[in-house]
């Protein structure tokens, strides 16, 4: 390119102005990186810069965006709210929530919830990948009658919104009496994950070439020893990108979750945490702290694994 | 041991293509036969068809006249050879060949056994622990043929095993190949698109096209005496020319190609066969190399044209003629000098002449 | 003699029937389930009276003002998030489809919002939007836009506005990356041609990567439409419809009719809707994906 414009005639003037050219892209490119990195990263940073603020600090006006008396206590509070405590409406007021930082009962729920949140969401996980690895298969590599059809059927239900099954949903599950159970979600989970992952698989076992199939039947394999020998050793990244995906989305719900549960033996982080927001006597700093909690598993998640979501995402064109 | 044999198959896809039609064929034990044809022509469907890799659609396929038309590829003793080698990317190049040998329980010795014989034969002993990725193209190719090769199949398919090598590999392989066949002593089934592999490798040729067998028979058979236009078109390079003209039975039994002022005599065992066709409007088909430079021929045998063009291709020179309105090409030998624009006459070998109903393309003499 | 289904058929039916199976339990027999639902009476309220009514809890909807209401205030939030998600989207995808050292850093960060849960967002935007110490204010009053803290969140004409702004920061992200494979599967020599041709940065932009984009950009469009009518969590946890009607959507409303008035009946018909105009909208949607696998 450069070599071009030297040789042409008038070279200097064409170098002087591609410099100046370059020179302006990379102010842009500064400038959208440092906008960017802004936008997407100050809500956070505030959220977690107020969960290290004492009650005092978080009330003042205008706020002070780096703690002055960066403090744990929030977060203590989470952790050594287990052991069961009665809180009455006497040792409620008897705290000011201005200035004493108000722990509320449901407190002694995070920890448990988090908990019923990650078996949620490996059951999820676990059920994902048996069912959706053999039907990719079949969609990527076998040529059967009826294919396309199922295609679209999958693609179909992969559509229905959440909230159109919660009615039909609640009702079934009443009937059956899971409400309140950890059981109920994990299988109204699956309604909000399999279809995605079932499309992230198709797309990479369609990538793998035909031939590596047709050689392993030539070799002897049935078609579930293809699958088993050959394919699943070589669908990892796809793998991975399934199980982070259906985990983030079951470690993230909230709809079903608050309509299925009530107490805290079903009781998935989300709903614990979306009650302290509608409680107007709980400290803000605490609530922070709380949320913290809630973001860092699946933010450590998503950038640790940055390279398999984006394919997963590119692969499976859009989260379901 | 294994003749494999089809019966009025037909193979359509589930979106109407019809991928080969009403095809009877018969493989026999240990013979070396090439499916020849254009991309789409069915000739890889076929071999899918033996693999058991496509199910056939109608009719019947037998091996030694059992009838496998559902019988599932890990069922059918067939070892196939891909075109992109389709090697295990997660295995090494010994678990690559030993891999069929396992999937049939085979002992472990014998395993080993056998996939070492094979390394060694192919030279890829020092391979073995290396991955695909590892490899070059022709090593590649190499470690396919041992995955084949050790199973010691019935039936040894191979899908354009050479597309992908580079023209001289391909030519070297060729003749391990074929050495490779008469070693195994199986039945092989290559299939290819390239007449002249078909015809280094092969027994017999079957040329196909739009999944309808068009001749079967030996190399010689289907260069010397194409049964259509279409054979005599996609053997030979540069390929046969043609000059529309008619048929003239004279009245001493005499049968001419008549076109313009170009008169051919044919010699007296092709003028028998067409005998009863004066007046009929036809193709005759010259292949390049059957003329020779200069008038010798006299009357009857000579074409006269003018030179178009001139292409050497190193051994040879290829002479572009503009007559009746085509071009045709001819090979004459390198040290002939000529311009564009030279007269040029050429004597015909009218013993190779090949003449082809116009309307139908058949051909009239073979 | 002849199978109907061969063995490709039979290995294929195997695999496909847990998959089938499930989504047979937990999409399509809940959805035909709804639509049933939705011609009774149900109210929890009365457990032992659920009368057949027909058609009537459809037309119900229809001459319930409050149901235009959040149609209207859907449609609102949708068009306002969808596009705001559209153009900052575009805008981040042409900045990461640049070469420059941190691009892989600056993807990284992209994915924070995306990952985080979408109560945990909700949270953050009720602190960041609140009336006595949020960071909205803060900023503001500090920057002297302001000269008295304002109760966002408890105005009526921004209250849509805010929300949908809590909504595109959370979406945006997934839009640009799938706007960026787009943009990265421009083939380069279509690129070098335009430049051979005489055109210049805009116009390459315009003439190459705009229409090459487009089959990405409705892809996003109609994702980004059917992810917003359906959205409820943020309505949940910052307003609960409020101030007044202000935010109230038609999720809310078919929240608040099943699960506070307990009107199962009526709260079917409604979801129905809504999964009616879903579809609609995911026809193209489904059609480009189909043809992909």
């Amino acid at each position: 390119m450069s070599q071009f414009s030297q040789t042409n005639s008038g070279g200097i003037d064409y170098r002087r102005r591609q410099k100046v050219a370059r020179l302006l892209q990379h102010l842009v490119i500064l400038l959208g990186a440092a906008v960017l990195t802004i936008y997407a990263l100050a809500p956070v940073t505030w959220l977690v810069s107020s969960s290290f603020q004492t009650e005092a600090e978080i009330v003042s006006v205008p706020p002070h965006w780096i703690p002055e008396e960066p403090t744990l206590q929030n977060f203590e509070a989470i952790f050594s709210a287990t052991e069961e405590e009665e809180i009455t409406y006497e040792t409620r007021s008897g705290q000011d929530p201005a200035s004493g930082g108000y722990i509320p009962s449901t407190a002694k729920n995070l920890i448990p919830s988090m908990w019923n949140s990650l078996i949620v969401a490996s059951l999820v996980v676990v059920l994902n990948l048996l069912v959706g690895v053999p039907a990719a298969y079949a969609l990527a590599k076998i040529r059967f009658w009826g294919r396309d059809a199922s295609v679209y059927f999958i693609l179909i239900t992969r559509v229905i919104p959440d909230i159109a099954l919660v009615v039909p949903f609640f009702l079934v599950i009443r009937k059956l009496g899971m409400l309140d159970s950890l059981g109920s979600l994990v299988l109204t989970y699956l309604a909000v994950t399999v279809p995605f992952s079932v499309f992230i698989l198709v797309q990479y076992f369609e990538g793998l070439p035909d031939e590596l199939d047709k050689a392993a039947r030539v070799d002897g394999c049935s078609r579930f020893q293809a699958l088993l020998r050959v394919f699943l050793p070589l669908s990892l990244p796809s793998l991975v990108a399934v199980v982070l995906f259906t985990f983030l989305t079951s470690w993230n719900e909230f709809l079903l979750a608050l309509m299925f549960t009530q107490t805290e033996a079903s009781q998935t982080l989300p709903i614990v945490l979306a009650a302290f927001t509608s409680d107007f006597t709980i400290s803000f700093s605490f609530i922070n702290a709380a949320g913290v909690l809630a973001i860092v598993p699946p933010v450590i998640v998503a950038v640790v694994f940055e390279r398999y979501i984006v394919s997963g995402l590119t692969a499976g064109a859009v989260k379901g | 041991m294994a003749r494999i044999r089809f019966e009025n198959v037909e193979k359509k896809y589930a979106n109407g293509f019809h991928a080969v039609k009403d095809l009877n064929l018969e493989i026999r034990d240990k013979e070396f036969l090439v499916l020849l044809g254009p991309s789409g022509c069915g000739k890889s469907t076929t071999l899918n068809m033996i693999a058991g890799l496509e199910e056939v659609s109608d009719g019947s396929l037998l091996f030694d006249d059992e009838l496998v038309n559902y019988m599932p590829p890990h069922k059918r003793d067939v070892a196939m050879v891909f075109q992109s080698y389709a090697l295990y990317p997660h295995k090494s190049v010994y678990d690559n060949i030993a891999f069929g040998l396992q999937m049939r329980r085979a002992p472990r010795e014998e395993t080993d056994r056998r996939v070492r014989d094979a390394a060694r034969k192919l030279e890829i002993e020092h391979l073995l622990d290396r991955r695909p990725s590892q490899l070059s193209g022709g090593q590649r190719q190499r470690v396919a043929l041992g995955r084949a090769m050790v199973r010691e199949p019935a039936v040894f398919l191979m899908d354009e095993p050479l597309s992908n090598l580079d023209a001289a590999l391909r030519i070297s392989m060729r003749a391990e190949i074929k050495e490779l066949h008469q070693e195994m002593q199986t039945t092989f089934v290559y299939v290819t698109h390239d007449q002249a592999e078909a015809l280094t490798l092969a027994d017999r040729i079957v040329v196909m096209r739009d999944g309808v067998v068009q001749q079967i028979g030996s190399p010689g058979d289907i260069y010397e005496r194409p049964r259509n236009t279409f054979v005599a078109s996609f053997l030979g390079n540069p390929p046969i020319n043609y000059i529309e003209g008619q048929i003239k039975v004279t009245d001493d039994q005499m049968v001419r190609f008549v076109q313009g002022e170009l008169e051919l005599n044919f010699p007296a065992e092709t003028a028998a066969k067409l005998a009863d066709c004066d007046g009929l409007t036809v193709l005759l088909g010259i292949r390049a190399e059957d003329v020779e430079e200069g008038s010798h021929g006299g009357a009857g045998a000579v074409l006269t044209g003018k030179v178009n063009s001139v292409l050497p291709v190193g051994s040879d020179l290829f002479l572009g003629f503009e007559l009746f309105g085509n071009e045709l090409f001819f090979r004459v030998g390198k040290d002939i000098g000529h311009a564009s624009g030279d007269e040029v006459s050429l004597t015909v070998d009218l013993n190779r002449l090949h003449v082809f109903d116009k309307d139908s393309g058949a051909s009239l003499i073979w | 003699m002849r199978h109907l289904f061969g063995y490709e058929e039979r290995s294929a039916a195997l695999f496909l029937a847990p998959v089938m199976l499930v989504l047979m339990g937990v999409a399509v027999f809940p959805i035909f389930y709804s639509l049933y639902i939705s011609f009774f009476r149900i109210k929890l309220t009365r457990p032992n009276r659920t009368p057949f009514v027909g058609l009537d809890n459809y037309t119900d909807l229809f001459t319930n003002e409050l149901f235009w209401v959040s149609v209207v205030r859907t449609v609102t939030f949708s068009v306002v998030s969808v596009t705001a998600i559209a153009v900052i989207a575009l805008l981040i995808s042409l900045l990461l489809n640049q070469n420059f050292r941190g691009r892989r850093v600056l993807s990284t960060i992209l994915l924070v919002p995306w990952a985080i849960p979408y109560v945990a967002n909700a949270l953050m935007w009720k602190w960041i939007y609140d009336s006595g110490y949020g960071a909205l204010n803060g900023v503001l009053y500090q920057l002297d836009f302001i000269d008295k803290y304002m109760i966002w969140l408890g105005d009526q004409d921004k209250t849509i506005f805010l929300i949908a702004n809590a909504f595109v920061w959370k979406e945006v992200p997934l839009a640009a990356i799938l706007l960026l494979v787009s943009l990265k599967s421009i083939p380069s020599d279509l690129y070098q041609a335009a430049r051979v041709d005489g055109a210049g940065v805009w116009q390459r932009f315009i003439h190459v990567t705009l229409p090459a984009m487009k089959p990405g950009f409705m892809l996003v469009m109609i994702y980004e439409t059917m992810m917003a009518i359906r959205h409820f969590d943020l309505f949940f946890i910052l307003t609960e419809g409020g101030p007044g009607d202000a935010s109230h959507v038609l999720s809310w409303h078919i929240y608040v009719e099943t699960f506070r008035n307990l009107s199962f009946g009526s709260g079917a018909a409604m979801s129905y809707v809504l999964a009616l105009v879903t579809f609609a909208l995911s026809y193209v949607f489904i059609r480009t994906l189909g043809r992909r696998i």
